[in-house]
């Protein structure tokens, strides 16, 4: 995996606090960090750390309460409503802990949809790809309710890579699957971001999951820190090294593909 | 940075409602913009030819915009300033006359016009005795008169043949249709012919004595008319009268015109429940696609790209909407139609292009009004909500209650009605009692939840969950309140109009009477009665006269129009200071009361009177006033010993002042008799009667199968409207069921996690829904009374009456209706599975 040095995420002295019955509760204490093109980083921490706030102001979904965030360059947080939402078409990719397909879209169409809002070419050609990628090339017309919860983020993960985001915010992937279910979602989820060289932040409390990213940051009541864990960086490297190692061939190659011998759990 | 293209949000807006609309889950807010498109369509197109039938029947048309009725040919005075407004005018001359066939004679009514006649309405005339093809004509041609289909009949006698009326002969040369100054009203009448007036004097008919009434018929501005009116009434003398549109209208008119208020009322109310029903589905619409919204936004959508893909969403599935709904609708009114065609020979169902417009225009206002709010909501939806989630906060449970719908409401309202006044007082009487309900129902959820406590599990469950959605539920309560107090209004209505009607026709109404009898007539004719088994109500002799004084006070100036004159004599409408029938009587009718005083005893020789209560109270007549009659150029004085109540529905002979013997003694007379034939009786009467030609008889059969025929048809009109209430009160409780899904969903998840029963689920749902309904019931059964009290005293003039029994109903039926159609809705929810449901909503 390549890490080069061109900041994708800049966040500098990043605050939320809100009103609550008058008085001002600080979310986030000044939070500074930098991600760069390639990287994988894990942001892990315990509930109601502030971990998921800290996600959507990231994300461009939310506003800090003081301070700057950066995306490719672009000052997020002096943009209004429409100009982030410019920023997540064309940048930001998500995936989310209740996967959040649209109902009443076929699989297929959810898949379509941010390639459609980025006005890429041939968004269903790619969404067909992606979804066959997936292990889904069966399901392409079943709706949401008629797919298992692996099925739908699995979906969701071909939708998150369709429109290839230079940043992939992914909240609690596996949060809300089985374990078999939820390594089959990671892997699928790191294999595809590896071919794409897409830059990852993951929220999760999963420490496993956690360790599968090249870096880890810590929130704790609104505080963040880095992570450096010796143990831990060894067995990130060392998966790392697997996938890398499975994967080198293609590794600059963009045309996603899903290694072969991976089955479905679901 | 490239742009959207426009045909993005396009395909993906028809994806969405393609998808959604196959899934079903727009269905309700289909349903509801159908049923208001269909309802306005259907009733308003079916009132349009319920009017026109109204009309072709001519209740209550003079055939022109005022008339001048009048015993004696019009002063000079007064042609020359109608010559000066220029109004349209035309002229009738009525009276009695008998007409002879070869084999045949007939008294009959005669209609004698001026070429201009009539100024409005349809003079209708078939050339068929079947009455088909009738064409619209003005006076018929010199030399021939158009007759009644009675005459026909009657004088066995057909189209093209002659008949003689007075020392001419006329050729017959039509039927008559529809007279549109015909007195519905009048029992009395018999057949009519018309004819030309330059044939008039060559009847010799009018002669020195003869009892002639003359109408002079004038159209216009309204206002010169108004102007002329002022002028000419003060030059009227008490037999004549001048007449507008209104103060022609009989009783029956006015019980039909009820009617047709009526129904326009339950229309009304059926399109604010429609519009209710739109208003709650939009509602839910805008929750149910917050999801959607927020990840098409998180996912890089831009406001715009929302707005456009919904604006087009919503739009097309409103014209969806409305063009089915127009279909449904014109379905409906061919229904409706067929309905009336059995009735009515007259209906002519050509589709005019108001109910068209009106439902159009009501189904935009349905889909953007109500629409506008949960739609700008949704859009500006935040994507934020992708990780916070879509909890709809509950400051905006009063969302289907804010400005816009409710100025849409009274648009609706008054466009379908062209009435300010009852759109105003209904939508704002609606206002406040749902104010009031809102408290009253929390209250009464409230004493639930202790009741519940005491009671089961379920029970307990049930009224927990009531009172925890108190809110939301107070806001379901009223539309279910509404909604069943609707129901309710409309049955008690209805039935109590349907009462009114039939107390017109009681059993043992008589259907003929008999008119002209000599004393020495009598008698035998009584005899024929009682041996033929036939009912009357026995003979009364008939005087003309006029009540001049009261305590020696002229009469004169008293000008007051009685509402009850009609059934009095043939000319209809003549109030007190004109002309009265006048009878004697010994004993008491079994009909009638005594309110003040007391009624002679047989035999007592002092001249003395009998006051109906009702003149009495208007000419402030009292006991032991004198009170002084001229008969002819006979005038006497006599006191009043008794005010009575009577029944002036039962269409028995009843007369307002009503003398002992002794005062007739000098005078004669002939009488008049009110008989209930059987008709296997017919035959044998009139062959009786032919010995007797100078009596005349009056077959009212025909009128009261014309009476009929109205009920009936008004009877199928409530129940196409009841059908349509009814619909719109189930697709607003469906709607507002289904706008709690979500949360119940997610709630029997827990429960059922938590280890209840099937069975304790399904019971407390049910109970919820039994015990929202039978609330709803109650408060409805109160509503509806107070509702009823005053559209009985205010709008329809009728007595005001409790209606305990509907309670009944309204308790249960709201219990029944609640909970079942809850229980249907939330079937799918009961019968899932524990491990669906919990995943469905984790």
């Amino acid at each position: 995996m390549k890490v080069n040095s061109e900041s994708i995420l800049k966040v500098n002295g990043l605050t939320k606090s809100v009103q609550l019955e008058g008085k001002s509760l600080s979310l986030l204490q000044p939070v500074n960090l930098q991600v760069n093109a390639g990287e994988t980083l894990a942001i892990v921490g315990s509930s109601g750390s502030g971990k998921t706030t800290l996600l959507s102001i990231l994300a461009g979904l939310d506003v800090p309460t003081s301070g700057e965030v950066y995306i490719k360059n672009q000052p997020l947080h002096q943009f209004n409503e429409e100009q982030r939402s410019q920023v997540r078409a064309e940048h930001v990719g998500f995936i989310f802990q209740q996967f959040l397909l649209i109902n009443s879209l076929t699989a297929l169409e959810n898949v379509m949809l941010p390639a459609e809002l980025a006005n890429i070419d041939n968004a269903k050609e790619k969404g067909m790809k992606l979804l066959d990628q997936v292990g889904l090339s069966g399901r392409l017309d079943h709706f949401p309710s008629q797919l298992s919860g692996g099925e739908q983020q699995r979906v969701a993960i071909a939708r998150a890579f369709i429109s290839q985001p230079d940043i992939l915010f992914a909240d609690e992937p596996t949060g809300n699957l089985d374990t078999k279910t939820g390594k089959y979602i990671a892997d699928l989820l790191f294999d595809l971001n590896t071919r794409l060289g897409t830059t990852l932040v993951l929220v999760t409390h999963d420490p496993k999951l956690a360790a599968r990213c090249n870096r880890q940051v810590r929130m704790d009541s609104g505080v963040l820190s880095e992570v450096i864990d010796e143990t831990q960086t060894q067995t990130q490297q060392n998966v790392e090294s697997t996938i890398n190692s499975e994967n080198e061939k293609k590794a600059d190659n963009k045309d996603v593909e899903l290694g072969e011998g991976q089955t479905c759990p679901n | 940075m490239s742009k959207l293209t426009s045909s993005t949000w396009f395909k993906q807006s028809i994806r969405l409602l393609h998808h959604e609309l196959r899934k079903g889950e727009l269905t309700i807010v289909f349903l509801a913009i159908v049923l208001a498109v269909a309802t306005v369509f259907s009733l308003t197109g079916f009132s349009d030819q319920v009017k026109q039938a109204l009309t072709t029947n001519s209740v209550n048309t003079l055939a022109a915009d005022r008339v001048l009725r009048t015993s004696t040919l019009i002063p000079e005075e007064i042609k020359a300033e109608t010559e000066r407004y220029g109004f349209d005018f035309a002229q009738k001359v009525q009276l009695k006359s008998m007409v002879f066939s070869s084999d045949n004679m007939l008294l009959t009514d005669l209609d004698i016009v001026t070429s201009e006649y009539p100024l409005r309405g349809d003079l209708l005339i078939s050339k068929s005795s079947d009455l088909q093809n009738p064409i619209a004509v003005k006076s018929p041609a010199v030399g021939e008169v158009w007759v009644d289909q009675g005459v026909l009949g009657r004088m066995d006698t057909a189209i093209g043949e002659q008949v003689d009326i007075g020392v001419a002969s006329f050729t017959i040369a039509g039927v008559i249709v529809n007279i549109p100054d015909r007195s519905f009203a009048s029992v009395f009448s018999n057949p009519t012919i018309i004819m030309n007036i330059a044939d008039l004097d060559k009847t010799e008919l009018i002669q020195p004595g003869s009892r002639v009434f003359y109408k002079y018929l004038f159209a216009g501005d309204n206002d010169d008319l108004i102007e002329f009116g002022e002028w000419v009434k003060p030059k009227l003398n008490e037999s004549q009268d001048w007449v507008d549109v209104k103060s022609s209208q009989s009783r029956i008119g006015r019980t039909l015109d009820t009617a047709e208020k009526f129904l326009s009322l339950a229309s009304m109310l059926g399109i604010v429940l429609a519009a209710i029903a739109v208003a709650v589905a939009s509602r839910r619409y805008g929750q149910r696609h917050k999801p959607t919204v927020a990840v098409f936004k998180a996912l890089g959508a831009t406001n715009k790209h929302i707005q456009k893909v919904y604006v087009l969403h919503w739009s097309l599935l409103s014209v969806i909407s409305i063009l089915t709904g127009l279909l449904v609708g014109y379905g409906l009114l061919q229904l409706g139609a067929m309905g009336i065609e059995k009735y009515l020979s007259l209906t002519s169902s050509s589709l005019t292009l108001r109910p068209f417009t009106i439902a159009v225009v009501t189904g935009l206002i349905c889909a953007v009004a109500f629409a506008i709010h949960p739609i700008s909501k949704l859009i500006a939806t935040s994507p934020i909500a992708v990780i916070k989630g879509f909890e709809e906060k509950s400051s905006s449970k009063l969302n289907v209650y804010q400005t816009i719908p409710l100025l849409a409401l009274f648009l609706l309202l008054y466009i379908f009605s062209n009435d300010l006044v009852m759109s105003a007082s209904l939508l704002f009487g609606g206002i406040v009692v749902s104010i009031i309900l809102l408290f009253v129902g929390k209250f009464l959820m409230g004493l639930g939840r202790t009741a519940g406590t005491k009671a089961g599990k379920s029970m307990h469950l049930a009224f927990a969950n009531l009172k925890r959605r108190a809110n939301e539920n107070s806001v379901q309560l009223v539309s279910f309140t509404l909604a069943i107090q609707l129901l309710l209004l409309i049955t008690v209505m209805k039935s109590s109009i349907l009462s009114e009607w039939q107390q017109q026709m009681p059993e043992g109404t008589p259907n003929h009477y008999l008119i002209n009898i000599t004393n020495e007539e009598v008698p035998k004719i009584a005899d024929f009665a009682a041996e033929n088994d036939i009912q009357t109500q026995g003979f009364f002799q008939v005087f003309r006269g006029r009540l001049s004084a009261i305590n020696g006070e002229a009469t004169v100036k008293v000008d007051k129009k009685s509402d009850k004159a009609d059934e009095e004599a043939t000319e209809g409408r003549r109030g007190v200071g004109r002309e009265l029938s006048l009878t004697w009587q010994e004993e008491l009718s079994p009909l009638t009361e005594v309110v003040k005083g007391q009624w002679w005893d047989i035999g007592d020789e002092t001249p003395q009177v009998s006051v109906e209560e009702d003149i009495a109270e208007r000419l402030a007549i009292e006991l032991g006033d004198q009170l002084t009659f001229t008969i002819g150029s006979d005038e006497f004085t006599v006191p009043v010993t008794s005010i009575r109540d009577v029944n002036w529905q039962s269409r028995q002979l009843n007369f307002y002042m009503i003398f002992n013997k002794s005062t007739f003694s000098e005078i004669d007379s002939t009488s008049i008799s009110a008989w209930r034939v059987a008709e296997e009786t017919k035959p044998l009467m009139f062959d009786f009667l032919s010995q007797y030609p100078s009596i005349s008889i009056i077959d009212i059969d025909a009128i009261m199968k014309q009476l009929t025929n109205m009920i009936d048809q008004m009877s199928i009109a409530i129940e196409l409207i009841l059908v349509l209430v009814v619909l719109a009160g189930s697709l607003v409780l469906v709607a507002q069921v289904q706008a709690s899904m979500e949360e119940r969903e997610r709630e029997l998840a827990i429960l059922r996690t938590l280890g209840a029963k099937g069975s304790l689920l399904r019971n407390s749902v049910l109970f919820e829904f039994v015990a929202l309904g039978a609330i709803a019931g109650l408060m409805a059964s109160i509503a509806m009374e107070i509702a009823v009290f005053f559209l009985q005293t205010q709008v329809f003039d009728m007595d005001f009456s409790l209606h305990f029994e509907f309670w009944l109903i309204g308790i249960t039926a709201g219990a029944a209706f609640v909970g079942i159609i809850g229980m249907l809705s939330c079937w799918r929810l009961l019968n899932l599975s524990s491990v669906t449901l919990i995943r469905r909503t984790m």
